[in-house]
């Protein structure tokens, strides 16, 4: 989809769909689930339209969305670089709990 | 119709050149696949693993063929291309070599061992103390003769088949692909005057990557792991059949205690191992034993049928005592819980034939357990049945005598009955403290240890009938376990010395069980479906996971054609007895056997042996309780893989690898260079310069 193309207000309410994660008209559960793939694409494909054009009125509105959706993005991929580092070190010592929390176990290794 | 002959023209010249066309594989001219190959497998128990492992895509090593112990110093720690593939002689596969290259595994990427025809002096890996911890000695009974404290058994065993190794074991025979191997190090890897070898170099690789690890426990809990899109199963327990035939036949569906039953059990054990997957041959740790019984079983079944003695006896051949006793530990387990036709209570007495070919004087021993018989009752029934035993050789020229000093019993079936209850019991065996056995538990143990020789200008059927003097020997032994046997069931005492085993069929099962077991005499008493387990070479003794082992089926097969009768019953009648008034499935089992070719005629005179020969499940008691972690039964499980391979190629160093990666990068990104300015700059580059022509004329 080309954002050349779209008129500002569409562009706002594009920007919003993403960092709430409505994909619909209502709530979807999938949407907060998918949260941090969502908060990556409203940072990469609206920043250009938030930083880098010049000002129009619904800018500052992008901006704020486009800030906290990096902000959100910052910490799930924090959350989630301290959990895999640690299960993949720990993974073999923790025996069973280890084995029922992986999905693929690798063969002839610990 | 000069269009059709030329179609037809056409088509043969395809076809002719189809015919005369070759293709050629590029994998073909790089690798040489080796094919007579035995790789080392994995092994777990409750706390540890065994055996061999190499990573997923297999272990390629610079080939090093090793000249001495000191030559080691070159792949460990002088050689310049490391990792090295270690081609040993097997009068250097001893524990000192292989203990070093483990120690420095990231310089070993393998080692091959190169196994000859003849064995070397004396060579054993199987631990010192076989099965110490689930034999009947412990803390609590018989502490000072617990963990071979008073006896040795196997004092040459280097335990290198319990021991852990990260790169993969594979064994080679001495046949022209060993050949093949060392002129290829020859020609590429011999260090010249002292100077590096050159690259190319004559490397190999080792596929045997298992799939289970850490320890039983581990690998059956990820076997019941539903959880993972394709489950897989990485190991599987050891285990196979026990084959127990009685001279009075049992009710197979009536379990437990029997009242006023008393039985004499005669044992001996059918399995054996190497420190190679499968190659087990077993001739003095297991064949000389079942053998002897076998032979034994034979030479009661007149007597028996003539006058029948007072107790039952029943003839069991145990499977997979090499791994902590699973074949008796799952019959005593059976006997407590009321799985077996008879009882603990039951059993009056036990003699169980241990190793008795390789004699080192002319005496055979009796061993007998010192803590039980500190009971009066146990040491009067085994003073009894020592009695019994040595009154039988009467005239054969040896004699039974009772070790000297109070020693334990030797690793035997009989330790795991006494671990229920104190039973009266003998193991007789031609040691009597350390094995004489000099190649226990490995693949040297075989024919020639038994001095199994036949002259040799006889075909292999006049080899069949031969009678060895090994065969004399343990038809002796027979005939002295057949009568004690006898006697100690109640039989007639006037009767005793007509019981004699046969030396023919003693030298028939030998030659069967240790050279070839494709003979006519193996064809005649196995079954039509089964006749495709016979090979041209000895049967392995190795317990495995498929419960489906050679040597179970062919002592069922030869105990009821020894012990039972045949029958005039008809191939369908032999599958549904009951139908008949006299013949019924539950006291007796129906086997249709293949017979012998009469002279004159191409078809077998099959028929119906009718024996009270049953097959019972020897899988140890750990996996049917779920406790793979236990102490007190086996816990041994074989390790499962996706294949196993072998091959050799020569090898370029790493630079010029690199090299050629770089330079295929680099060509790559030139092209894509090429490729964007020509496609910026095209209406420059292709543009035409003329102008329209002008029709001018």
């Amino acid at each position: 989809m080309n954002l050349e193309r779209l008129p500002n207000e569409e562009k706002l309410t594009l920007c919003r769909k993403y960092y709430l994660g409505k994909l619909q008209m209502y709530v979807c559960v999938w949407g907060f689930a998918f949260l941090p793939f969502l908060w990556l694409v409203n940072v990469v494909w609206f920043f250009k339209e938030a930083f880098v054009k010049p000002t129009y009125t619904e800018q500052l509105q992008i901006k704020t969305y486009v800030k906290r959706s990096g902000l959100g993005l910052l910490l799930w991929v924090a959350v989630l670089t301290t959990w895999i580092t640690i299960f993949q070190h720990f993974r073999a010592e923790w025996g069973e709990v280890g084995d029922y929390l992986s999905f693929t176990i690798p063969l002839g290794i610990p | 119709m000069g269009l059709e002959s030329s179609k037809w023209a056409i088509i043969f010249l395809v076809c002719w050149l189809y015919k005369n066309v070759s293709c050629n594989s590029v994998e073909q001219k790089i690798y040489v696949e080796l094919n007579n190959t035995v790789p080392c497998v994995r092994l777990l128990n409750a706390t540890h693993q065994i055996g061999c492992q190499s990573s997923i895509s297999g272990d390629t090593g610079v080939i090093h063929v090793l000249e001495s112990e000191a030559d080691l110093e070159w792949p460990l720690s002088k050689g310049p291309n490391p990792p090295y593939m270690v081609l040993l002689e097997s009068s250097l596969f001893t524990r000192s070599i292989m203990m070093k290259m483990k120690n420095e595994s990231n310089r070993v990427a393998g080692v091959a061992v190169v196994v000859p025809n003849t064995s070397p002096p004396e060579f054993s890996p199987h631990t010192t103390c076989p099965n110490e911890n689930t034999g009947v000695y412990s803390d609590n009974y018989g502490p000072n003769l617990a963990h071979c404290n008073t006896t040795v058994w196997n004092p040459r065993g280097n335990g290198l088949s319990y021991e852990e190794f990260d790169f993969p074991v594979f064994s080679l025979k001495e046949d022209n692909e060993t050949e093949f191997i060392k002129q290829c190090y020859l020609d590429h890897n011999r260090a010249v005057n002292g100077s590096a070898p050159q690259y190319p170099l004559c490397a190999m690789q080792l596929f045997s990557h298992m799939h289970a690890v850490t320890n039983t426990p581990t690998c059956m809990r990820r076997n019941d792991i539903n959880f993972s899109i394709n489950p897989e199963m990485v190991c599987d327990p050891l285990g196979d059949y026990n084959v127990w035939g009685s001279i009075r036949p049992y009710n197979d569906t009536v379990f437990g205690h029997k009242e006023n039953e008393s039985v004499v059990i005669a044992a001996a054990r059918l399995d054996s191992r190497a420190f190679f997957w499968e190659v087990s041959t077993g001739a003095e740790g297991s064949v000389s034993g079942f053998v002897t019984l076998l032979a034994a079983a034979q030479a009661l079944r007149e007597v028996t049928h003539a006058a029948p003695p007072t107790r039952n006896i029943l003839f069991a051949f145990f499977q997979g005592e090499t791994f902590d006793y699973i074949g008796s530990s799952r019959m005593v387990y059976d006997m407590e819980n009321g799985k077996f036709v008879i009882d603990l209570d039951n059993i009056h007495s036990v003699l169980e034939i241990g190793q008795v070919a390789v004699h080192s004087g002319t005496n055979l021993f009796l061993h007998s357990d010192p803590v039980s018989r500190r009971n009066n009752t146990v040491n009067d029934e085994v003073k009894n049945l020592v009695n019994n035993l040595q009154s039988s050789t009467a005239g054969l020229g040896f004699l039974l005598v009772e070790p000297n000093v109070s020693q334990p019993l030797p690793p035997s079936s009989l330790q795991r009955f006494l671990r229920a209850q104190p039973i009266p019991g003998i193991v007789l065996a031609d040691h009597e403290s350390a094995f004489n056995n000099r190649y226990y538990e490995s693949f040297y143990d075989n024919a020639a240890n038994l001095n199994l020789t036949y002259p040799s200008d006889l075909s292999p059927e006049e080899q069949l009938e031969f009678v060895t003097d090994t065969a004399k020997s343990l038809t002796d032994v027979a005939t002295v376990v057949a009568r004690a046997l006898y006697k100690q069931a109640g039989g007639d005492e006037s009767l005793v010395n007509t019981i004699k085993a046969d030396p023919k069929i003693v030298t028939q099962m030998l030659y069967g069980f240790l050279v070839s077991s494709n003979n006519s005499w193996f064809q005649a008493v196995m079954a039509p479906e089964l006749k495709n387990i016979l090979k041209p070479s000895p049967p392995e003794y190795y317990v495995g996971v498929a419960m489906s082992s050679t040597p179970t089926r062919l002592v069922q097969y030869l105990l009821a054609n020894l012990t039972g009768a045949a029958t005039n019953l008809t191939q369908s009648q032999c599958q549904k007895p009951d139908e008949l008034p006299n013949e019924s499935r539950q006291m007796y089992s129906y086997l249709w056997v293949q017979g012998i070719v009469p002279p004159n005629s191409t078809e077998r005179d099959s028929f119906c042996v009718r024996a009270s020969v049953r097959l019972t499940k020897a899988v140890s008691p750990a996996f049917e309780l779920g406790e793979y972690a236990s102490k007190d039964y086996s816990t041994w499980t074989e390790s499962r893989w996706k294949f196993i391979k072998a091959r050799i190629f020569l090898v370029a160093s790493r630079d010029l690898e690199m090299l050629t990666l770089g330079v295929g990068v680099a060509v790559l990104f030139t092209s894509l260079l090429v490729t964007y300015f020509i496609s910026t700059k095209a209406d420059v580059l292709f543009s035409s310069t003329r102008e329209p022509a002008s029709a001018a004329y």
